[in-house]
Protein backbone atom coordinates (compact mmCIF):
# COMPACT_ATOMS: atom_id res chain seq x y z
CA UNK A 1 0.00 0.00 0.00
CA UNK A 2 2.67 2.66 1.09
CA UNK A 3 4.81 2.03 -1.69
CA UNK A 4 8.11 3.86 -2.25
CA UNK A 5 5.81 6.16 -5.27
CA UNK A 6 3.30 7.33 -2.35
CA UNK A 7 6.29 8.78 -0.31
CA UNK A 8 7.27 11.39 -2.66
CA UNK A 9 3.55 12.74 -2.70
CA UNK A 10 4.10 16.16 -0.41
CA UNK A 11 1.49 17.94 -1.54
CA UNK A 12 -1.74 16.87 -3.86
CA UNK A 13 0.15 18.20 -6.96
CA UNK A 14 2.67 15.62 -6.57
CA UNK A 15 0.07 13.19 -7.50
CA UNK A 16 -0.03 14.50 -10.65
CA UNK A 17 3.03 15.22 -11.30
CA UNK A 18 3.91 10.91 -10.92
CA UNK A 19 1.12 11.05 -13.51
CA UNK A 20 2.90 12.87 -16.26
CA UNK A 21 3.11 10.71 -19.59
CA UNK A 22 0.71 8.20 -18.01
CA UNK A 23 -2.98 7.75 -19.32
CA UNK A 24 -5.49 9.61 -16.54
CA UNK A 25 -9.02 9.77 -15.43
CA UNK A 26 -10.05 13.74 -15.37
CA UNK A 27 -13.82 14.31 -13.85
CA UNK A 28 -15.08 17.38 -14.84
CA UNK A 29 -17.96 19.94 -14.27
CA UNK A 30 -21.63 19.24 -16.48
CA UNK A 31 -20.72 15.66 -16.23
CA UNK A 32 -17.48 15.20 -18.13
CA UNK A 33 -14.95 12.62 -18.13
CA UNK A 34 -11.89 12.54 -19.87
CA UNK A 35 -9.69 9.60 -20.55
CA UNK A 36 -6.17 10.42 -22.04
CA UNK A 37 -2.69 10.73 -21.58
CA UNK A 38 -1.46 13.90 -19.89
CA UNK A 39 1.45 15.52 -21.27
CA UNK A 40 1.72 18.52 -19.69
CA UNK A 41 -0.31 20.45 -16.80
CA UNK A 42 0.26 23.52 -14.68
CA UNK A 43 -0.54 24.84 -10.93
CA UNK A 44 -4.09 25.83 -12.04
CA UNK A 45 -4.93 22.13 -13.09
CA UNK A 46 -4.84 23.55 -17.03
CA UNK A 47 -3.71 20.05 -18.96
CA UNK A 48 -3.11 19.05 -22.07
CA UNK A 49 -3.91 15.70 -22.79
CA UNK A 50 -3.36 13.02 -26.18
CA UNK A 51 -5.57 10.51 -27.27
CA UNK A 52 -8.68 11.23 -25.62
CA UNK A 53 -11.56 10.25 -24.67
CA UNK A 54 -14.68 12.09 -23.64
CA UNK A 55 -17.35 10.55 -21.86
CA UNK A 56 -20.71 13.20 -21.67
CA UNK A 57 -23.65 12.03 -19.33
CA UNK A 58 -26.71 13.59 -20.28
CA UNK A 59 -30.07 12.73 -17.72
CA UNK A 60 -33.51 13.51 -19.10
CA UNK A 61 -36.24 13.07 -17.20
CA UNK A 62 -38.94 10.97 -19.04
CA UNK A 63 -42.50 13.23 -19.30
CA UNK A 64 -44.88 10.93 -18.97
CA UNK A 65 -42.84 7.81 -16.66
CA UNK A 66 -40.86 10.94 -14.81
CA UNK A 67 -38.01 7.51 -15.66
CA UNK A 68 -34.46 9.00 -15.72
CA UNK A 69 -33.03 8.43 -19.03
CA UNK A 70 -29.09 8.23 -18.88
CA UNK A 71 -27.26 8.92 -22.02
CA UNK A 72 -23.89 9.01 -22.57
CA UNK A 73 -21.89 10.55 -25.88
CA UNK A 74 -18.51 9.52 -26.51
CA UNK A 75 -15.84 10.38 -28.93
CA UNK A 76 -12.39 10.81 -29.01
CA UNK A 77 -9.75 13.70 -29.46
CA UNK A 78 -6.13 13.39 -30.72
CA UNK A 79 -5.33 16.51 -28.42
CA UNK A 80 -7.11 18.10 -25.59
CA UNK A 81 -6.14 21.66 -23.84
CA UNK A 82 -8.60 21.50 -20.96
CA UNK A 83 -9.15 24.75 -18.92
CA UNK A 84 -8.00 23.91 -14.99
CA UNK A 85 -11.47 25.30 -13.79
CA UNK A 86 -13.56 22.93 -15.12
CA UNK A 87 -11.58 20.43 -13.55
CA UNK A 88 -13.04 18.25 -10.41
CA UNK A 89 -11.29 15.15 -10.01
CA UNK A 90 -8.40 13.79 -11.37
CA UNK A 91 -7.05 10.25 -10.57
CA UNK A 92 -3.92 8.35 -11.89
CA UNK A 93 -4.06 5.00 -13.40
CA UNK A 94 -4.39 2.38 -10.90
CA UNK A 95 -0.81 1.23 -9.67
CA UNK A 96 0.18 -2.15 -9.11
CA UNK A 97 -0.61 -3.20 -5.60
CA UNK B 1 -1.85 17.62 30.92
CA UNK B 2 0.96 20.02 32.75
CA UNK B 3 0.76 18.20 36.01
CA UNK B 4 2.72 20.26 37.85
CA UNK B 5 -1.04 22.17 38.78
CA UNK B 6 0.84 24.37 42.29
CA UNK B 7 -1.96 26.39 43.55
CA UNK B 8 -1.00 30.22 42.65
CA UNK B 9 1.50 29.46 39.90
CA UNK B 10 -1.04 30.29 37.23
CA UNK B 11 0.90 31.44 34.24
CA UNK B 12 -1.44 33.20 32.51
CA UNK B 13 -1.87 36.86 33.20
CA UNK B 14 -3.98 38.61 30.32
CA UNK B 15 -6.89 37.16 28.31
CA UNK B 16 -4.67 36.69 25.58
CA UNK B 17 -2.27 34.73 27.56
CA UNK B 18 -5.18 32.83 28.99
CA UNK B 19 -6.51 31.93 25.07
CA UNK B 20 -2.85 30.88 23.98
CA UNK B 21 -2.85 28.93 27.33
CA UNK B 22 -5.90 26.66 26.21
CA UNK B 23 -5.04 26.06 22.95
CA UNK B 24 -5.41 22.01 22.57
CA UNK B 25 -7.20 22.02 26.04
CA UNK B 26 -10.91 20.84 26.13
CA UNK B 27 -13.11 23.76 26.84
CA UNK B 28 -16.72 24.80 27.24
CA UNK B 29 -17.84 28.06 25.74
CA UNK B 30 -21.28 29.14 26.41
CA UNK B 31 -23.12 31.26 24.46
CA UNK B 32 -25.50 34.19 25.41
CA UNK B 33 -28.45 31.83 23.54
CA UNK B 34 -27.63 29.44 26.71
CA UNK B 35 -25.87 26.78 24.19
CA UNK B 36 -22.97 25.10 25.41
CA UNK B 37 -20.25 23.82 22.62
CA UNK B 38 -17.75 21.33 24.38
CA UNK B 39 -14.80 20.25 22.12
CA UNK B 40 -10.92 20.33 22.20
CA UNK B 41 -9.88 23.98 21.00
CA UNK B 42 -8.02 24.18 17.72
CA UNK B 43 -7.70 25.96 14.46
CA UNK B 44 -8.43 25.44 11.25
CA UNK B 45 -4.81 24.49 10.16
CA UNK B 46 -4.10 22.53 12.80
CA UNK B 47 -7.12 20.24 12.30
CA UNK B 48 -5.82 19.76 8.73
CA UNK B 49 -2.26 19.11 10.05
CA UNK B 50 -4.08 16.61 12.43
CA UNK B 51 -6.53 14.87 9.51
CA UNK B 52 -3.56 13.47 7.52
CA UNK B 53 -3.14 9.52 6.88
CA UNK B 54 -6.71 9.78 8.36
CA UNK B 55 -9.89 8.33 6.90
CA UNK B 56 -12.03 11.10 5.59
CA UNK B 57 -15.23 12.31 4.29
CA UNK B 58 -14.70 15.12 1.59
CA UNK B 59 -18.06 16.55 0.52
CA UNK B 60 -17.83 18.19 -2.69
CA UNK B 61 -20.00 21.48 -3.28
CA UNK B 62 -22.18 19.00 -5.49
CA UNK B 63 -23.38 17.06 -2.87
CA UNK B 64 -20.96 14.35 -4.14
CA UNK B 65 -18.65 12.53 -1.27
CA UNK B 66 -15.48 10.90 -1.30
CA UNK B 67 -14.46 9.06 1.27
CA UNK B 68 -11.04 7.52 1.56
CA UNK B 69 -7.64 8.04 3.65
CA UNK B 70 -5.89 11.64 3.60
CA UNK B 71 -2.55 11.55 1.71
CA UNK B 72 -2.10 15.62 1.89
CA UNK B 73 -3.31 18.88 0.75
CA UNK B 74 -2.59 22.40 -0.05
CA UNK B 75 -3.68 26.05 1.10
CA UNK B 76 -5.98 25.97 -2.24
CA UNK B 77 -7.62 22.97 -0.12
CA UNK B 78 -6.54 20.83 -2.98
CA UNK B 79 -6.85 16.95 -1.66
CA UNK B 80 -4.66 13.94 -2.47
CA UNK B 81 -6.50 11.06 -1.62
CA UNK B 82 -6.33 6.84 -1.10
CA UNK B 83 -7.77 4.38 -1.52
CA UNK B 84 -11.01 6.97 -2.67
CA UNK B 85 -14.89 5.97 -3.23
CA UNK B 86 -17.26 8.32 -5.17
CA UNK B 87 -20.82 8.44 -3.47
CA UNK B 88 -23.22 10.33 -5.29
CA UNK B 89 -27.09 10.27 -3.06
CA UNK B 90 -25.41 7.83 -0.82
CA UNK B 91 -24.73 5.17 -3.31
CA UNK B 92 -21.00 4.08 -4.41
CA UNK B 93 -20.34 4.94 -7.95
CA UNK B 94 -16.90 4.58 -8.12
CA UNK B 95 -13.40 4.02 -6.71
CA UNK B 96 -10.02 5.24 -7.33
CA UNK B 97 -6.61 4.31 -6.31
CA UNK B 98 -4.96 7.59 -5.55
CA UNK B 99 -7.66 10.87 -6.26
CA UNK B 100 -6.96 14.64 -6.73
CA UNK B 101 -9.52 16.41 -5.60
CA UNK B 102 -9.18 20.70 -7.21
CA UNK B 103 -9.88 22.37 -3.67
CA UNK B 104 -12.56 25.18 -4.95
CA UNK B 105 -15.00 22.24 -5.33
CA UNK B 106 -14.20 21.08 -1.77
CA UNK B 107 -17.68 21.93 0.90
CA UNK B 108 -16.02 20.23 3.81
CA UNK B 109 -13.58 17.29 5.29
CA UNK B 110 -14.65 15.84 8.05
CA UNK B 111 -13.35 12.71 9.28
CA UNK B 112 -15.17 9.31 9.11
CA UNK B 113 -14.33 6.10 11.94
CA UNK B 114 -15.38 4.37 8.41
CA UNK B 115 -12.75 1.25 8.14
CA UNK B 116 -11.88 1.16 4.92
CA UNK B 117 -13.74 -0.93 2.12
CA UNK B 118 -14.42 -3.73 4.06
CA UNK B 119 -16.14 -5.12 1.77
CA UNK B 120 -14.80 -8.72 2.15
Amino acid sequence: MASEEDSAVKEPLDLIRLSLDERIYVKLRSERELRGKLHAYDQHLNMILGDVEEIVTTVEIDDETYEEIVRTTRRTVPFLFVRGDGVILVSPPLRTT
Amino acid sequence: MSGTGEKGSATTKTPGDFLKAIRGRPVVVKLNSGVDYRATTKTPGDFLKAIRGRPVVVKLNSGVDYRGILACLDGYMNIAMEQTEEYVNGQLKNKYGDAFIRGNNVLYISTSKRTLADGA
